[in-house]
């Protein structure tokens, strides 16, 4: 968080950079003063070409195998599976039995043609939607706070963090416990503050009132990680950049739309596609403060796939579901793949 | 929040004189203003929970909430324990422990080749192993169950620990990666100049050098996996293999009147993490600082 003057705009690449790197990883300047390791007897040359070709050509995929063997042999089967299931009856008798007749595009026609799923995809984008620009705008407001010099800003930084180390679901169940009808600080806070319809208000007995809880709890959770990203990003900024626009008399809104906003643009979408994909994923938080009622209408589309999963035990059902939302986030990869192309980064 | 930053800024040398001090103190005002409501907004529900889990029984129930109880109610975390807390506790720990120690040196690993090697196709590879990350995590549930069914692994925590690392060792990556490529090529140069091989000038120089940026990671695998809720739930079955999260979420459906020990069970569960937040948190603002900008 303090970031020392000297350290800024000079993050990598140069060996300029690397005293004020050593310094910050605490490990002191005796790894640039002379490699840490013994000096070795020279190889013989043809020893050494093996060790070069090694180097380049094995050890690469050696270093990678590990981790794809984790991440591909784990998630690539049950994608396919999932795949798979999606166009077969998979309902409990046919998984019992063992034989899941094959069954089209049925499950994705009920989803789409189902009153109740229609519902469901509406309620899913609007709410992750409300969320995504929730976290963003609570986010980026505490980055440009927490980017300004004032007393307190580290104290500051410490307290926006606790909100990402609590469980989700031990903060699930004490806003659920704030926003208590009778008994909640909430409803409290805000008749005190003079807004009297909020005394003995119901906030889990309506679908709008529900999601606004809810809403603020994710909300809550999220933007610290956000806020942090986006802190990060712009200690990055030169500061004479800044400092110049100001002297040519860009007012402090000019500065921010024309300098910091497209300085941060990168981690910008990074953090808005983050964002959007956890959000559209929610689930705790849902399952934990209203189960998808009242009357399925907070069901958003992770827990309408777990019910029908693991209540309904219809696992074909589940999986169009599941696809459908894959489907919806690979659209959103997409921009976020392209939103980076130009980002020199990923070569 | 434009209202703030469009205040006028606190600089160290104002010049701009057009700008009278009395606006320079609102514009402070403001600023602090903001800070504390930031401030109380993230704090309060955790400060509300502790409070909640040590208030008298009738302080809790009340229409006016009591902001400091007349007398400390600690017995309920003796309870709480009593209760097979420590089981799942130690359930938790040593999945969360195990992930972390294993997914972190495996996406070093990998993140190190991704971040120093020309790789064909390298690119494409790193969007697909973003792209992982990106699956909704019920996609995954449903045949993820069926495969540890499968291998007997359901009930285990080998089931949950390779399917923790699985999601986690992604992000793990690229947050490794980026701080790999923080670190000037010239020193491992150095090093294989004389006689270090490859990987003995990453396990040696760069892996060190990148203390803040695995401390990060290990803090991000640790959380997630400390966390998780929703495969814990659907994987285990029995008492004893419960994790904190399942707990206390069976905890929370059995007493959900006594909500001093719903929050005595929370606080026990969240205390570990801000206990390990706190201590860490410079490291990890400066791990996410670099990790976010180069990633």
């Amino acid at each position: 968080m303090s970031t020392s003057p000297d350290t800024v705009g000079q993050r990598r690449g140069d060996s300029a950079a690397a005293p004020s790197g050593a310094a910050r990883t605490g490990s002191g300047g005796g790894a640039l003063t002379g490699p840490p390791t013994r000096r070795r007897r020279p190889r013989g040359p043809r020893l050494a070409r093996l060790q070069r070709t090694f180097d380049r050509r094995l050890l690469p995929p050696l270093l990678l195998a590990p981790a794809l063997l984790i991440i591909f042999g784990l998630v690539g089967y049950p994608v396919l599976r999932t795949f798979w299931l999606s166009f077969h009856d998979a309902g409990l008798a046919a998984m019992v039995s063992g034989e899941m007749a094959f069954v089209g595009i049925d499950n994705y026609v009920t989803i789409v043609t189902d009153a109740h799923y229609r519902r469901v995809f509406l309620v899913t984008a609007v709410f992750g939607l409300a969320c995504v620009i929730g976290t963003m705008v609570l986010g980026v407001g505490v980055a440009l706070l927490l980017n300004r010099p004032f007393r307190g800003r580290i104290l500051l930084g410490v307290l926006v963090l606790l909100p990402w180390a609590m469980p989700r679901v031990a903060a699930a169940t004490i806003w659920q416990w704030m926003f208590h009808d009778q008994y909640g600080v909430v409803n409290w806070l805000l008749t005190t503050l003079g807004m009297t319809q909020f005394e003995g208000f119901a906030w889990f007995i309506s679908p709008l009132r529900a999601f606004v809880a809810i809403g603020v709890v994710v909300v809550w959770q999220s933007f610290p990680f956000v806020a942090l990203s986006i802190l990060a990003a712009l200690q990055s900024i030169p500061t004479d950049v800044v400092e110049a626009a100001r002297l040519d008399g860009a007012t402090a809104t000019q500065r921010l739309r024309h300098i910091t906003l497209p300085m941060i643009k990168p981690v910008l979408v990074v953090m808005v596609i983050i964002s959007t994909i956890w959000n559209f994923k929610v689930f705790d938080q849902v399952f934990i403060m209203t189960e998808g009622g009242p009357a399925r209408s907070t069901e958003v589309l992770s827990i309408a796939t777990w019910r029908e999963a693991f209540t309904r035990l219809d696992f074909g059902l589940a999986s169009a579901l599941a696809i459908a939302m894959f489907l919806i986030l690979t659209l959103v990869t997409v921009v976020y793949v392209r939103a980076i192309r130009d980002d020199e980064e990923l070569r | 929040m434009t209202a703030t930053s469009s205040a006028t800024p606190a600089t160290r040398q104002p010049v701009n004189l057009r700008r009278s001090r009395a606006r320079r103190r609102a514009g402070r005002f403001g600023t602090y203003l903001v800070a504390v409501l930031i401030g109380l907004f993230s704090v309060f529900p955790l400060f509300w929970m502790l409070l909640t889990s040590v208030k008298p029984r009738t302080e809790i129930v009340t229409r006016d909430p009591v902001f400091w109880p007349s007398s400390f109610a600690w017995d309920r975390y003796g309870d709480v324990l009593a209760r097979g807390f420590t089981t799942y506790l130690a359930n938790s720990l040593f999945i969360a422990v195990t992930v972390t120690l294993i997914g972190v040196l495996v996406a070093a690993l990998a993140g190190y080749a991704l971040a120093r090697f020309d790789l064909p196709l390298k690119r494409y590879l790193l969007l697909v192993v973003l792209a992982t990350q990106m699956f909704p995590v019920v996609v995954l549930l449903i045949p993820f169950f069926a495969v540890m069914r499968r291998l007997d692994l359901l009930d285990s925590y080998t089931g949950l620990i390779v399917t923790y690392m699985s999601f986690s060792i992604p992000l793990a990556i690229w947050i490794l990666r980026g701080f790999f490529r923080g670190i000037p090529d010239e020193l491992e140069d150095a090093a294989l100049v004389d006689g270090c091989t490859r990987f003995g000038a990453m396990w040696r120089i760069v892996l060190p050098l990148a203390g803040p940026g695995i401390a990060a990671c290990a803090i991000y695998v640790f959380i997630a996996a400390w966390n998780e809720f929703l495969f814990a739930l659907t994987f285990t079955s029995s008492d004893a293999m419960r994790t904190l999260p399942v707990a206390l979420q069976a905890f929370i459906g059995r007493d959900a009147t006594d909500h001093g020990a719903i929050m005595a069970a929370s606080t026990l569960f969240t205390l570990p993490v801000v206990v390990f937040f706190l201590f860490v948190h410079r490291r990890l603002t400066e791990g996410m600082a670099n990790g976010a900008i180069k990633g």
